[in-house]
């Protein structure tokens, strides 16, 4: 292998401050309507006085549980429910003998008047299963080869295999929630990411019309896209059961059923052979991906080529797996991380072959502009031209830089807000999307606030209801970019009615009229505080409503640099600093924002280093269902991440809770592989896999 | 989990007395709760009384943690965090402090006791999870042997290939500590004979008999001693290799060592032959030191997946071996 060398880093397009604050410094490039506000629900959260779903202990409410497979493959031949029935509480044991695919796979339910009931007749249930035969893995299946062969007019050609684990999404609330039903009404309590499709989804599943029945999702503890969609299993149940029982009734996953039972981002293998001139331009190869989609139909696909390097003539195939595991949903970007894991790597090694940089390469092959200014200034940042030239280090402890890219597009669905005014002054934001920890409280504060020129203390937010104007799913990074501008537009129509309003009573022209900070002014003049402008209103004060369209598809760009120590003696990783610049739009609230960059990066780290379904490889029982062997990293694993804002005079919100996700893990196993001197292949990044690259190193 | 009754007695002596009870078909002694909340989650246990033993204390004990007379004596219901923040403790016997506070989380510190973390159970993913019948469970299989055995043990015969879990056993080990007792006859042991290995009996992992209720631990002062673990995530994790040292210097030759690694076999696992190589080593002499250390993992018969823990166990006992030496590891150089 040739000693890359590092390029000089060209003076970039914007200035950098050489002294650079490591908190809340100066950095934001765009415009941002709030700077510092903290979340408006943050008291509440971490005071246990939000209610999530979760904490809906209703009275004379009754619990159930699925009764699942143990087993990856196993056929259900008996059960004997006669002791189970006869312990206190239990209301209802429903069992459908079947042939089961995955552990975790539900074939019926017990009801009872307390957990601990259920938890007593579950084990009673006395089910006789019959093992069959697992597969756990792609790799049983598809063999796992590295690609033979040239490519033709290439002057070097690489090739390697590259493969990511299953992902599990590890929210904090469970799936599930609660059903009251009272006969001619009823209250679903949801975790969910979809209020409007929870209501949407049930069907006749209630036995009422949509008017009677409200779905509330004040607060959600995490979903990462696992949420999406209808009810699920979990509410079908509970609404099924409080409708026949007439009581409320609580389904919510344990930790260990989240594990099992409640979708995952696919494991990935990528088989690449890329052709590759000296002057680091790719001439041909082939990209074949494979996803582990467990029972799943779809949804494995692997986003490699991501499009944002020019591979001329490479050939992509992609087939789905299937093995006894539970099946994939949506998570955080699905298919990018796996994807820019191996692309990323592939990259770096495909330079050393050529000894070629990795920033000198990356400048050869990005398509996009924006791309190349970032990584730019992302090298400035992480101070790039202190790396080491790969496999170069020779003491315990080395340190590696790496990059990593993330592209996004996606389209806003519209939704619809109302904004009221009311006579006391005060001032409430109504839209029916939720917050899973974007912070859309405080956004929807500040963008009421913001358009009609009044301080945010005034305004009080509502979300999380079905019976609110329908707000937007949250997925595909959507929810902002639709509610902001919705908002907004809400807002402006309210205090168009009420400066209209006043303009009439105090014989004014409204055209003339607007408000400022707190004020309404008169010809840019002071006229009327704001209180005294409201107090005209008559007692149901003014509302204003707005509806937004389909929007056209919104793209966003990222670039990641990942600075890390790896002990070279234990195989262990540290992240010391991840440098995030992110593509953002018109920032609403720049510390919520930041937030989001930072939880993405947190969740890529995490994902690159830790995280891993381990099925048994002969039962095809996970055996680390719970979060001490299901590894999430914790504080002390977290390097020093430095979001960025990137504005590029966009007007419009943009997507900033998966595109930050993305970059991460490829960041980080470039870094490694800097570090070390060899690539590690396989996330996660555990340190047996370390010491195993360094040994390859060595020879 | 069924109904139980929680027990509130105050000596350990009635504590012993209320596991003999025939009243209770099962009565498990409950110090920080940790373990046990973990095993009546999991459903692998089935209570009917809960023994209460936090907040006891013996007669004439103050402190958690004490010295004098040149012994140290830990209270059994001294908690983690109590040890990890002694300042006594840090000068006396670093690596008891240094064990304490490098486990689980701080919320866990905090309840943790120092006796349970020495008789909590195995960490076993096949143990902990109630639908694999295991040997520990009665079963005949161990499940590790032929499936996921990256955390498992590369040491011991078997049957079974749990890793001792406690860092407080080796750290105490070291300072060839003694474990005072009640309810039975005898009025201590030996440390380093409460654990026994699987092909002594695979149902538990400790020589107490029933009845028997740890009351302290006395050790002796080891202020050249030091800790060391090896964990994948430095957050609240468990240790895939550790090392408890304790040397006696002359200026920087070795003059004796105490060497146990924890994390690697069925019970703490004592180096011998690594305290024998470290004898008359100079700890500045780089090169000797790594010599002495690379012997640790000798012997050990690694399992499918966890070989990379006879690369990390050499590591961890020359980086305790340089701590308690006062010396800077790699990690901190």
């Amino acid at each position: 292998m040739k000693a890359d060398t590092a390029p000089a880093i060209p003076a970039g397009p914007f200035a950098i401050p050489t002294d650079m604050p490591t908190l809340n410094r100066p950095m934001n490039l765009g415009q941002s309507i709030d700077d510092n506000t903290s979340r408006l629900d943050g008291i509440a959260k971490i005071t246990g006085a939000a209610r999530y779903s979760s904490d809906m202990i209703l009275p004379n409410s009754l619990y159930a549980r699925f009764v699942r497979c143990p087993f990856g493959a196993a056929n259900l031949e008996s059960f004997d429910d006669t002791e189970a029935l006869k312990v206190d509480g239990v209301i209802e044991i429903d069992i459908q003998p079947k042939e089961c695919q995955y552990d975790g796979q539900p074939v019926g339910h017990v009801a009872a008047t307390s957990p601990m009931a259920v938890d007593r007749a579950m084990r009673a249930l006395n089910l006789k299963w019959k093992k069959l035969p697992v597969k756990t893995q792609i790799t049983d299946t598809v063999k796992q080869e590295v690609p033979q062969g040239e490519v033709s007019g290439a002057d070097v050609t690489f090739a390697a295999v590259y493969s990511t684990p299953v992902q599990t999404h590890s929210s904090l609330e469970t799936h599930g929630g609660v059903v009251d039903h009272r006969g001619d009404k009823a209250t679903v309590y949801a975790s969910t990411q979809g209020t409007s499709s929870v209501r949407d989804g049930f069907g006749d599943a209630l036995g009422l019309k949509q008017s009677d029945f409200e779905v509330v999702c004040e607060y959600v503890g995490g979903g990462f896209g696992s949420k999406l969609g209808g009810p699920g299993k979990e509410l079908m149940l509970a609404a099924k059961l409080s409708q026949k029982f007439k009581r409320p009734a609580y389904v919510m996953c344990n930790r260990w059923e989240e594990h099992l039972d409640t979708g995952n981002r696919p494991s990935s293998m990528t088989s690449v052979k890329l052709g590759l001139k000296k002057d680091g331009s790719v001439v041909g190869g082939e990209i074949r991906t494979w996803g582990g989609t467990g029972v799943g139909r779809g949804g494995g696909g692997v986003a490699i080529p991501s499009g944002r390097y020019d591979f001329q003539g490479v050939d992509k195939k992609h087939n789905d797996v299937s093995f006894n595991g539970g099946g994939p949903r949506p998570f955080r970007a699905p298919g990018h991380p796996q994807a820019v894991f191996a692309e990323e790597l592939m990259l770096d090694e495909a330079a050393a072959l050529i000894g070629m940089d990795p920033l000198t390469i990356r400048r050869k092959l990005l398509k996009d502009d924006v791309y190349r200014e970032m990584m730019e200034m992302g090298a400035r940042l992480i101070g790039w031209n202190e790396r080491k030239p790969t496999g170069s280090q020779k003491t315990a402890m080395r340190i590696g830089y790496g990059i990593g890219t993330g592209g996004w597009g996606s389209a806003s669905p519209g939704g619809s807000a109302e904004v009221v005014i009311h006579q006391d002054g005060s001032v409430e934001s109504r839209t029916g999307t939720q917050d899973i920890g974007t912070g859309q409280r405080t956004s929807m504060g500040i963008c009421t606030a913001s358009a009609i020129g009044i301080p945010l203390s005034l305004v009080t937010v509502q979300i999380g209801r079905s019976t609110l104007p329908p707000g937007p799913g949250s997925g595909g990074s959507v929810t902002s970019p639709t509610t902001a501008p919705t908002m907004m537009a809400a807002a402006e129509a309210a205090k168009k009615k009420l400066l209209e309003h006043v303009a009439r009573q105090a014989n004014e022209k409204a055209e003339d009229l607007s408000v400022k900070d707190g004020q309404v002014l008169r010809r840019g003049e002071k006229f009327l505080s704001w209180k005294d402008a409201c107090s005209k209103l008559t007692a149901e004060g003014v509302t204003g409503s707005a509806s937004t369209g389909e929007g056209g598809r919104g793209a966003s760009q990222g670039v990641q640099f990942m600075k890390v120590v790896v002990d070279c003696e234990t195989g262990i990783v540290h992240p010391r600093h991840v440098i995030a610049i992110q593509s953002c739009g018109r920032v609403i609230c720049r510390k919520t924002a930041e937030s989001q960059i930072i939880g993405g990066v947190i969740q890529g780290i995490s994902y690159g280093m830790f995280e891993n379904k381990i099925l048994d490889r002969n039962t095809g029982a996970m055996v680390n269902p719970n979060l001490e062997w299901y590894k999430v990293l914790g504080p002390n694993d977290m390097p020093h991440i430095e979001p960025v804002l990137w504005w590029h005079g966009q007007t419009g919100v943009k997507a900033l809770g998966e595109p930050p996700n993305i970059p991460t893990a490829g960041a980080l196993a470039c870094a490694v592989y800097n570090a070390v001197g060899s690539p590690v292949r396989h996330l996660p990044l555990t340190p047996d896999k370390v010491l195993a690259a360094l040994e390859g190193a060595a020879s | 989990m069924n109904n139980f009754a929680i027990a509130r007695p105050d000596s350990y002596e009635a504590a012993s007395a209320m596991t003999r009870d025939r009243t209770y078909k099962l009565a498990v002694l409950k110090a920080g709760g940790v373990d046990l909340l973990d095993h009546l989650k999991g459903g692998l246990i089935d209570p009917d009384v809960l023994i209460d033993v936090r907040r006891v204390r013996e007669a004439g004990a103050k402190d958690p943690v004490g010295i004098s007379g040149g012994v140290i004596r830990v209270e059994a219901g001294a908690t983690l965090a109590e040890i990890a923040r002694s300042d006594e403790l840090l000068r006396a016997a670093p690596v008891l402090g240094q064990a304490a506070g490098d486990a689980a989380s701080p919320q866990v510190r905090n309840a943790a006791t120092v006796a349970g973390n020495l008789l909590q159970r195995p960490r076993c993913w096949y143990y902990r999870n109630a639908q694999f019948p295991c040997l520990k469970k009665g079963g005949s299989t161990c499940f590790a042997v032929e499936g996921e055995n990256r955390y498992h043990a590369i040491f011991g015969p078997g049957p079974c290939h749990i890793v001792h879990p406690s860092n407080m056993a080796p750290a105490l080990l070291v300072g060839d500590a003694v474990v005072h007792l009640t309810g039975s006859g005898r009025k201590e042991l030996p440390l380093s004979e409460l654990y026994h290995m699987p092909d002594k009996g695979v149902m538990s992992e400790n020589n107490l008999e029933a009845g028997e209720v740890v009351t302290h631990i006395t050790c002796r002062p080891m202020p050249n001693s030091a800790f060391y673990a090896i964990k994948e995530k430095q957050s609240f994790d468990w240790p895939v290799a550790a090392a408890a040292v304790a040397v006696e210097l002359n200026g920087a030759t070795i003059t004796s060592a105490r060497v146990v690694a924890a994390a690697v076999a069925p019970v703490p696992w004592w180096l011998p032959n690594v305290e024998a190589a470290l004898k008359g080593v100079d700890v500045a002499n780089d090169e000797a030191l790594r010599k002495a250390c690379a012997i640790a993992a000798e012997g050990a018969k690694p399992m499918t997946d966890n070989g990379y823990k006879v690369k990390m166990l050499p590591v961890a006992v020359r980086r305790a071996v340089l701590r308690s030496a006062g010396r800077p590891t790699e990690v901190e150089s």
